[in-house]
């Protein structure tokens, strides 16, 4: 099969047949305007039967429209000696002659531009059309002719960390990342094009591209990540040292110092840090929307701010002042005082600093919701044992009780209110952060509870469309949202765990490899292990990936 | 006595499929002509990638590649061989959502 189509099609081509055909796709094919689909819509179905199903053709000389499965076009074909023929479903040309259907590049490129005029003229979304690799990259390709192919039994892209000294908390989250499947296909694909050339040494995402080239490079070695190290050291701190670290703290300040670069070496302007476009926003970053409902007009105030994890409390309900999200809070007034885009660093602060130290926020802007301890709709004693009790418990209105009175911008007086969380946008990959580290009032502790979490996870019951209208009730709905659709699945692809103390312990991770392998990274020793084996495991940082992506 | 007295029931139902035929035809039309049907078909891709099926049936369609060699098979056969499995795998759900999307559409038709 070549791609310059049949004889027949070359003659047909050579006499002018370009245009002809352009036009045919362009009123029959994929219409472009509602002209065309007026037309499309009276006059395309079989001149002999009437028929309009699948597999309807038109010939390319006289518009002449047959059906393939009666043989109404061949029929026309034999009558006319007209040899061309298109089906108007798919667009795709038949010679008689050669009994079969050809394949014409240049004809191709027309019918792509035309499917994206229809597309765009109806504001659907650009059709996918698959990788066909340019002609630089063919060069590659052939310079380049060993393929390694991917088995159960390769352990392509696994390699272990080094322990530069207590860096067992960076060590698990890099290893969450470099298995972060669209990261790594983000890397792999070469798409961080660094405008800093001579500064690239000082790019973390310079430095995340090596670390999976690294990965990749079939080395059976364990990896020191000694420049990455430093570069998060530099570049955050607050972690700098040998000394013990929270792996969420150092997620959170990874990704900001990646979203960072991201955007000073890509030199794009600072003007919206509310529309960020780098690969970190687009993967990490979802929409949390706040309703506050005033108890005496009912008027719904609502807030949506990014975030890039979410913490998730653990303990019973109404002891702490500290599990009325804090991280949510700093997300909040991160966007009111600050730039929306770098509420990550404002969130780890908050949870490194839960409890009463969360108490700044109270004095914060009116619109900031200030966590108070009167909440009264807590449910009591109830300790979450699962992931999705976790989401629930986020996702449940809270009575925001007497001493948090908020000035209600309808009726301009202060009132108790209640507030609920959802999620307005779904992040592609979603972090969820089990609080297991608590510093409350005079006491530290570490909660060890096990908490189930899912290896399939769907998020539509925390959404915001699926938000009970009255925000007394308190209860997202659940039932009432037919489960058609997997836009809202996401599966898990990695969880770190915590063991020890809250002064001193030890991070592993659990990472998924290939589809349904997992395996177990403790620093520079990587095991398999099973799907169960992570499930029972008491997770810390649970990382979960969007089963559907949609392009936009 | 006519044919059409003997079987009367031959007579309707002759005449109800001829129009449910029409009825057919005229819904398409009105589909194709607001451009509904195109956004059908989008999410009807969109759901079939997201259940497996196009995976599923692309690789049938390898192996029945495989098996009759590149040289000996055309698109017809592929066809013919194809769309039994194609139809039958189209999981209910997606019957059921495509259904009530249509429903829904028709039910904004105000003037059919």
């Amino acid at each position: 099969m070549s791609s310059t189509g049949c004889q027949h099609l070359q003659a047909y081509k050579a006499a002018g047949g370009k245009e002809t055909f352009r036009i045919i796709y362009s009123y029959f094919v994929a219409c472009s305007s509602a002209d065309a689909r007026h037309k499309k819509a009276q006059i395309c179905k079989c001149v002999l039967c009437g028929d309009y199903r699948p597999r309807l053709h038109a010939c390319l000389s006289c518009i002449y429209f047959g059906c393939y499965d009666k043989k109404h076009i061949h029929q026309h074909s034999e009558e006319t000696k007209h040899h061309l023929a298109i089906d108007v479903s798919y667009g795709i040309i038949y010679c008689f002659v050669c009994g079969d259907y050809v394949y014409d590049s240049e004809l191709e490129e027309l019918a792509r531009a035309q499917c994206h005029r229809a597309s765009a003229s109806l504001g659907l979304k650009q059709k996918f059309f698959p990788w066909e690799p340019s002609e630089e990259e063919l060069i590659l390709l052939r310079c380049n002719p060993k393929r390694r192919r991917v088995t159960e039994a390769s352990h392509i892209g696994l390699r272990g960390l080094i322990n530069l000294g207590n860096t067992c908390f960076m060590n698990c989250i890099l290893q969450s990342l470099a298995h972060t499947p669209i990261l790594r296909d983000y890397f792999m694909a070469d798409q961080h094009a660094c405008q800093a050339t001579d500064e690239s040494q000082q790019c973390l995402v310079c430095e995340m591209a090596r670390l999976y080239q690294e990965f990749y490079s079939g080395s059976r070695t364990p990896y020191i990540p000694y420049r990455l190290l430093h570069l998060v050291w530099t570049n955050a701190r607050h972690l700098a040292g040998y000394e013990q670290q929270d792996a969420h703290e150092f997620l959170i300040a990874a990704l900001d110092v990646l979203h960072r670069h991201c955007k000073e070496m890509n030199g794009i302007s600072d003007s919206n840090p509310h529309h960020c476009n780098c690969i970190i926003d687009r993967i990490f970053t979802g929409g949390l929307q706040s309703d506050v409902t005033c108890k005496r007009c009912n008027n719904v105030s609502t807030t949506i701010d990014p975030i890039w994890d979410i913490s998730l409390d653990l303990g019973p309900g109404s002891i702490h002042s500290s599990h009325l999200l804090p991280s949510a809070t700093a997300a909040q007034t991160a966007s009111a005082n600050n730039t929306g885009a770098n509420n990550g660093s404002n969130s780890s602060t908050a949870n490194s600093s839960t409890g009463p130290s969360s108490l700044p926020f109270a004095s914060a802007d009116i619109t900031t919701h200030s966590p108070s301890t009167s909440f009264t709709n807590s449910p009591g004693n109830y300790e979450p044992t699962s992931l999705v009790e976790c989401l629930k418990r986020f996702t449940k209105t809270e009575h925001l009780g007497n001493s948090a009175k908020i000035k209600c911008s309808k009726c301009h007086s202060y009132q108790e209110s209640t507030k609920q969380l959802t999620m307005k946008k779904l992040p592609i990959v979603a972090c969820f952060h089990l609080k297991r580290f608590e510093h409350s009032t005079g006491y530290h502790k570490k909660i060890s509870t096990f908490v189930s979490f899912p290896e399939e996870l769907d998020m539509t019951p925390f959404m915001s469309s699926a938000r009970c209208s009255n925000g007394f009730n308190g209860q997202v709905l659940r039932s009432r949202i037919p489960n058609f659709t997997c836009d809202n699945k996401y599966s898990l692809f990695a969880v770190v765990n915590h063991f020890g103390t809250i002064e001193s312990g030890h991070y592993t991770c659990y990472i998924r490899s290939l589809k349904e392998q997992w395996y177990r990274c403790e620093d520079h020793l990587i095991k398999r292990a099973t799907a169960g084996e992570v499930l029972n495991s008491e997770g810390y940082l649970l990382f979960y990936h969007k089963q559907v992506l949609e392009y936009d | 006595m006519s044919d059409k007295l003997k079987f009367p029931l031959n007579g309707i139902l002759q005449e109800r499929k001829l129009k449910d035929a029409q009825m057919r035809a005229t819904i398409n039309q009105k589909l194709v002509e607001t451009g509904e049907r195109e956004r059908l078909k989008e999410l009807l891709r969109a759901r079939l990638i997201e259940c497996g099926w196009r995976d599923e049936l692309k690789a049938y369609c390898k192996e029945i590649v495989q098996q009759k060699g590149l040289e000996h098979i055309t698109v017809d056969d592929l066809v013919s061989e194809m769309t039994p499995r194609g139809r039958s795998l189209v999981p209910d759900e997606v019957k059921k959502e495509l259904l009530q999307r249509i429903r829904t559409f028709l039910a904004q038709q105000s003037n059919m």
